[in-house]
């Protein structure tokens, strides 16, 4: 009996087949051989154009799709790093009298570092900054091509660029060219292809479906993106490279503001969460106004009208639609079968110091003080509750202490370290795992996938690779009893099970420190039981301790060790369950029914 | 003539089928509640009564009127006031234009009398009084849940469906809570409730149905529910309540 997990090591063809519905694998095919095409058929040279294009431009848009469908980044200054590639290779060979395979790598990294800059110093924005932003450097792009005509030629443009040799052949033949660049663009899916299931995959396409959670859970979320940002700029830089070489002339029409839109609708129409369907839209932007050509003065009516439809009714692209499709019919993967080691925490009990330390912690928001002082200490290897009405400063002090707001005053001191100005994922690399009130998961991601970004964290004591992570993030899935669900995609799993989720994504990363917010709402009495029970094992046979929220006073007097009061933002009460629960400030401002607190 | 009747109600959420056959009815002025797991349907339920999802087999009669055809802004207009759980509020608004907005469907309501009804809730909860000018996203979870069952309250509405209002209130607030739902229904709203806090639904409600994976398992009267064992065992722990979620 195989003692792994199945599917540890994917092989390329069974990913090919859970990724690439089976009826498309024959046009898949079709379309690998098809820059042979020119050898076999007299085709014209305005038809080897078209497909020159599409293939430098498809490079370009596959750089969209990983800031824009993998990282979930919007950006709109794709042709400006495609110019950018492109007069690296046009200067670069014409004025200073460069090779081509100097001045494309050149090209490459001057578009990249370009991206790396503006992705660092505007990454931080987001949301419709980030394309505001991207527009304007486009916009600069434009204005210094077009009028700084001492270096760039201005709107004249650079004419004369010659062909690359390759192995000593210089490649003039048009058909040889849309072969190289066939290779590249196909080098380039293939990467891209293999990206998501990498850990970087993984923590792109966390930021894109929750950044705070991603953060949290131990992804730097910052960096990623920069690095998503730098790799779409330095591919659109290759792409502009190849293109350039294949036209011979240049000139900044080329990469303007309408060749950016251009592209975001490339990507956007074709699918842009796979590298397939960015290909597949590229080709058909470049080819859908050919075909539309013979209506002539309505052409562009048409045209407009065509991408409008196909958005309207594809909202996730062609690409997105056929998938849907197939998985709708298709069987749903199996769970992973085989052994799963049991889930160990590996917690070193012996220092006696508290774990977690807050001292004189305040949070205020503008005139509202949500934590106005608060002393607290959580002893290693306990159940610590904190409960109190709702708008206490509850769910603040959760979010003080994981990093995602810096405290108006005060420090909180983590395993005797000064972590208050910490990010978030340097928390999680410190082992603070965490849930939320209003679950964050990566909805559109599988539950093995959640638990796995989980695994992710900095600093987690597990083996290399993604065989390790995989097997650590089963036994976490098959802790809370949900390793039959692996597969699932997680906005599908019922509300219980998503909580569940999220408990097995944080123990994954080995935590030390488990920071639960409100774990039992929403579950029924059954559930809540269960749960009781999972979080007493949790601290029974690995020591891990827990820091929670809980309303439901039947879960925290059977777990807790020790329950902390707060009202106000401030602590009312501290102690034993017996003893807070019978506390009058308690009974009077939270608990009510003085008869039945003490039951 | 009941006031909402289910006959066989069917729905597919994504690919799998939520509902599959649910006939129940609830009686003007009573409260029902629907107990179940997690997945059994229950939210479902109520997403089809009120037009959300779709339905694909089955009827939904309200005072005798057929409404499975209806939109769901048509739906609310003919007073079933949909409270969803997980806190739809509006994050930018105040606490007290978030409750006038749950008044918008209806027609010839003076601002005065409006501001009027707002007081009344207030006096229901005083934490939203001290809140009325804090915009949505600044209040705690638990008082946007609050919020979401006052601007349900604000509809007027015949019938009320109430899915899960306790998740995330502290023990004090949920017996508040539940209080109002008894004043509610002596204001004349009759109600339909989802709760996973079945001893609070139960004391509450006049009956109940037990929802597993989209059929109904059994149904009767709460004090029926209370002492049948398999309902004991899968919704009360089959145990005396413990503090904070007791029953009066």
């Amino acid at each position: 009996m195989n003692a792994r997990p199945a599917g540890a090591n994917l092989s390329i063809l069974a990913r090919l087949r859970s990724r690439v519905p089976l009826p498309l694998m024959p046009l898949l095919a079709l379309v690998l051989v098809l820059p042979l095409a020119p050898y076999l058929f007299a085709l014209s040279g305005y038809a080897l154009n078209i497909l020159m294009q599409a293939a430098t431009f498809a490079v370009a848009v596959l750089g969209l799709a990983v800031v824009l469908g993998y990282t979930g980044q919007f950006s709109l200054a794709q042709a400006a790093f495609f110019g950018i590639g492109a007069y690296a290779v046009g200067l670069g060979t014409v004025v200073y009298g460069l090779g081509f395979w100097v001045a494309m790598p050149l090209g490459v990294a001057i578009a990249g570092a370009f991206g790396f800059v503006l992705g660092l110093t505007t990454l931080r924005l987001g949301g419709h900054y980030l394309a505001m932003i991207t527009i304007s450097f486009q916009e600069i792009f434009d204005l210094v091509m077009s009028n700084w005509i001492a270096f760039t030629r201005g709107p004249d443009g650079i004419a004369g660029i010659q062909r690359p040799s390759l192995l000593g052949r210089p490649l003039t033949d048009d058909r040889a060219y849309l072969l190289l660049c066939a290779a590249v663009l196909y080098l380039v899916v293939g990467a891209l292809w293999w990206l998501p299931d990498t850990r970087l995959g993984r923590a792109m396409k966390a930021v894109r479906e929750n950044e705070l959670a991603a953060e949290v859970t131990g992804v730097p979320t910052l960096r990623v993106k920069v690095i998503a940002f730098t790799i779409s700029a330095a591919l659109a830089g290759l792409g502009g490279a190849f293109f350039a070489a294949g036209f011979a002339y240049i000139s900044p029409d080329n990469f303007n503001f309408g060749r950016s839109v251009e592209f975001l609708t490339m990507v956007l129409l074709g699918g842009s969460q796979s590298p397939f369907g960015a290909g597949v839209g590229t080709v058909l932007l470049i080819l859908l106004p050919e075909w539309l050509r013979f209506l002539k003065q309505i052409y562009l009516a048409a045209y407009g009208m065509a991408v409008v439809l196909i958005m309207v009714f594809m909202p996730e692209g062609i690409w997105g639609l056929l998938r849907a499709a197939w998985q709708s019919v298709a069987r749903p993967p199996p769970p992973p079968a085989g052994d799963v080691p049991a889930l160990a925490l590996d917690i070193p009990l012996s220092d006696p110091a508290p774990i977690l330390r807050l001292v004189g912690l305040k949070k205020h928001f503008g005139g509202l003080r949500a934590v106005d002082g608060v002393d607290l200490e959580v002893a290693r290897g306990t159940v610590h509750a904190l409960i109190g009405p709702n708008g206490s400063g509850k769910t603040t002090i959760l979010n003080v202490l994981n990093g995602i707001y810096r405290p108006t005053e005060g420090r909180i001191l983590l395993e005797r370290e000064d972590v208050t100005r910490a990010r978030p994922h340097q928390r999680a690399a410190r082992g603070v795992g965490r849930t939320f009130q209003n679950i964050r998961l990566f909805p559109g991601l599988s539950t093995l996938e959640n638990v796995m970004i989980g695994g992710q964290r900095l600093n987690n004591p597990i083996a290399r690779g993604d065989a390790a992570l995989r097997e650590r993030a089963l036994s976490a899935l098959e802790f809370v009893g949900l390793s039959d669900r692996a597969q699932v995609v997680v906005k599908n799993l019922p509300y219980g099970h998503r909580r569940l989720v999220e408990i097995a994504r944080a123990l994954a990363g080995h935590p030390r420190l488990l920071l639960l917010d409100e774990p039992a709402a929403g579950l029924n009495q059954s559930e809540k039981q269960a749960l009781t029970e999972l979080l007493r094992r949790l601290r029974a046979a690995h020591g891990l301790t827990i820091f929670l929220i809980e309303h439901d006073m039947s879960v925290v007097e059977n777990v807790s060790d020790r329950i902390t009061v707060l009202n106000f933002g401030k602590k009312i009460a501290e102690g034993t369950p017996a003893q807070v629960l019978r506390h009058p400030d308690v009974v009077a401002a939270y608990l009510g029914e003085p008869g039945h607190a003490a039951a | 003539m009941p006031l909402l009747e289910l006959r066989g109600i069917e729905s597919t959420y994504g690919a799998v089928q939520a509902l599959k056959g649910v006939s129940l009815h609830v009686d003007e002025g009573e409260i029902v509640t629907l107990l179940g797991a997690n997945g059994a349907g229950k939210s479902t339920t109520l997403r089809t009564i009120s037009g959300l999802v779709h339905l694909a087999r089955g009827e939904i009669l309200f005072a005798g009127q057929p409404i499975h055809r209806r939109k769901a802004e048509a739906i609310v207009r003919l007073g079933i006031a949909h409270v969803p759980e997980g806190r739809r509020i509006f994050p930018g608004l105040t606490v007290t234009e978030n409750m006038m907005l749950g008044a918008s469907g209806r027609a010839g309501l003076s601002r005065a009398r409006m501001m009027q009804e707002v007081e009344q809730l207030f006096a229901i909860f005083p934490d939203l009084k001290r809140l009325s000018g804090a915009l949505g996203w600044s209040l705690s979870g638990g008082q946007q849940q609050m919020l979401a069952v006052a601007r349900g309250l604000m509809a007027a509405p015949r019938l009320l469906l109430l899915d899960e209002p306790s998740l995330g209130l502290a023990p004090i607030v949920v017996q508040q809570l539940f209080a109002v739902i008894r004043q509610i229904r002596e204001r004349g709203t009759t109600i339909l409730l989802v709760e996973q806090n079945a001893h609070m639904a139960l004391s509450v409600a006049g009956r109940g149905y037990v929802l597993e994976t989209g059929a109904l398992t059994v149904e009767g009267r709460a004090s029926e529910l209370l002492d049948n064992e398999e309902v004991r065992a899968a919704y009360l722990g089959g145990r005396r309540p413990a503090a904070g979620e007791a029953t009066r």
